[in-house]
């Protein structure tokens, strides 16, 4: 099994919380992964363990050919991984497009020697930038809202900005961590049609959301986890069919 | 006149002051309260190195800055652990911890401090050059700070100081810049101690304490906060503040603790009625505000 993403054994609680029990996934290029399960299941905590806001107990992190686990959250994500959160975390007193500028894989403008001895590259670079930004922000429909502040716009086209934000980095996988909260009308095909697009590109993604429809229309393979552990995994149809699943995702006793 | 002069170099050296503690703790929103030992620092070896190995002055001064700017790891390394009220109390230690090396050590001159400092310049006209210089100094800490706070390393360390981790999550690196805003912001604020101590030949460790990271901390919020001029207009006015009540005769049992009363005054009423200080804007100017949107952002954030 290759895989752009591979999580091995991976272990992770706080004190008698289990929130990744000896975990073993892995996103493929050009895959969509539907993660699934009830609230407190370890699915946004598998996100911050492999992004790298929690360190593991145990287990590796292997991330395009790199064992990631013991890098900083930066390092991993200069090496190609991208998320966006359940809040969707803008940058609250910048603009939109600052918010965007600051995604990028390399951004010359974080050394201040370069900003004084190689004026002219790092203005290019902040050129070429926006150009992407514009781009991006084209994509998720919101490249009117360019120079607005981040925290004026409604939730939903925060949480497109954070989608269009993950996207500048070229990440070879994504992380989306409930993109759809909020997101209502033609904006739900909008952002069905980017996270599509960006699989097509070679990208693996795997997406937490609620909304099964949602989960449905685009996961090519669904996982389902429970209790820091991953109970099943296939299509939702499948999972659905399965009783004892649907049980625990809304409330019935845990199997033993 | 001599009077006046002198109250214009401590302007001078309180806009340093303020102007770098404004760029660690406005702009990065790292809640150090240790500034004033940088301060000390930058005093002490510039004093130390002309008085013991007869540097010349204007050298040991720079080596002073340099010092300070070297010994800023001391905050800026746990800053790299620990944030917010952690911060402040991992400073507080550093702070009074050098503090209290240099009240116990004979060569500092301990609580008597250090006296016979040699000065930077000499003459009939001594302290007009001397408010020339530090106008000079002044104003370059100033332009420095803005020239920093602006354009791509500006929109970093916004970003940074608005949320630390989705920062890093998008693979921009905290860790150089709080190192990069220590060590400037410490070096500019040795490089006042250094040239108080050269002006004034003389300095005690009990001028670099809590006391004075309060009023710092003062004209930073009544200026301003994460705004280019606020610091300056805080320096000049709560240095002249307390000069100028001096002038209303009033009976010493009165006036001290009036000082006081009158920074703690000023603080809770900008914290009330202006968070963005005086030269704040009305949004996204930085200022109290934008801290205090931080907090509660994050409050909520982690409640979730």
């Amino acid at each position: 099994m290759s895989g752009i993403v591979r999580v091995e054994d991976l272990h992770k609680s706080f004190g008698g919380i289990v929130v990744a029990d000896d975990v073993n996934l892995s996103f493929e290029a050009g895959e969509i992964v539907g993660l699934i399960g009830p609230n407190g299941a370890g699915k946004t905590s598998l996100f911050n363990l492999i992004s790298g806001v929690i360190p593991p107990d145990a287990g590796s992190i292997i991330l395009e050919g790199h064992r990631v686990d013991q890098l900083p959250m930066h390092h991993r994500a200069r090496i190609g991984l991208a998320r966006t959160w359940q809040n969707t975390r803008m940058f609250h007193s910048m603009s939109v497009i600052d918010n965007m500028l600051i995604a990028t894989r390399r951004y010359p403008g974080e050394s201040l020697a370069r900003i004084l001895l190689r004026r002219r590259s790092v203005d290019a670079f902040r050129q070429e930038a926006t150009e992407k930004a514009m781009v991006l922000l084209e994509r998720v429909g919101l490249a009117d809202k360019m120079h607005d502040m981040a925290i004026e716009l409604s939730y939903g086209q925060q949480k497109r900005i954070g989608l269009a934000r993950a996207l500048m980095s070229d990440a070879a996988c994504l992380l989306l961590d409930e993109p759809m909260a909020g997101v209502e009308g033609q904006a739900y095909e909008t952002i069905i049609r980017v996270i599509r697009e960006e699989a097509q590109a070679g990208r693996a993604v795997c997406v937490v959301e609620h909304n099964i429809s949602f989960i449905r229309d685009i996961s090519d393979r669904t996982v389902f986890m429970f209790n820091g552990c991953v109970l099943a995994s296939g299509s939702v149809d499948e999972l659905t069919r399965d009783s004892q699943l649907t049980d625990l995702y809304f409330g019935g006793e845990h199997p033993q | 006149m001599e009077y006046i002069l002198t109250v214009m170099v401590l302007i001078g050296i309180n806009v340093i002051l303020a102007t770098s503690f404004n760029l660690i703790l406005g702009y990065g929103g790292l809640m150090s309260v240790a500034h004033p030992i940088f301060y000390a620092i930058g005093a002490y070896c510039s004093g130390l190195l002309a008085i013991h190995l007869q540097i010349p002055v204007p050298l040991s001064i720079l080596m002073g800055a340099g010092i300070a700017m070297v010994l800023s790891f001391g905050v800026s390394l746990p800053s790299l652990r620990v944030s917010g009220d952690y911060l402040v109390i991992a400073s507080i230690g550093f702070q009074l911890g050098i503090l209290h090396v240099i009240n116990n050590l004979e060569f500092t001159g301990a609580a008597g401090g250090l006296t016979n400092i040699p000065v930077l310049n000499e003459g009939p006209s001594r302290s007009l050059v001397f408010v020339l210089l530090i106008a000079v100094v002044a104003a370059c800490a100033v332009l420095l700070v803005g020239w920093i706070v602006e354009g791509d390393y500006g929109r970093a360390i916004t970003a940074m100081r608005n949320d630390e981790e989705a920062f890093s999550a998008l693979g921009r690196n905290a860790m150089n810049i709080k190192i990069v805003l220590f060590a400037i912001g410490s070096g500019m604020a040795g490089l006042a101690g250094a040239l108080y101590a050269h002006y004034f030949a003389y300095v005690t460790p009990e001028q670099f304490g809590i006391f004075t990271s309060a009023a710092l901390l003062t004209m930073v919020v009544v200026g301003g906060a994460a705004t280019t001029w606020g610091p300056l207009v805080g320096a000049v006015l709560l240095t002249t503040l307390p000069q100028a009540i001096t002038f209303l005769g009033l009976p010493v049992s009165i006036m001290a603790p009036l000082q006081g009363v009158i920074y703690t005054t000023l603080v809770i009423f900008f914290l009330f009625a202006r968070p963005q200080g005086l030269m704040g804007g009305t949004r996204g100017g930085g200022g109290l505000e934008a801290w205090s949107a931080s907090a509660a952002f994050r409050a909520r954030r982690d409640a979730e």
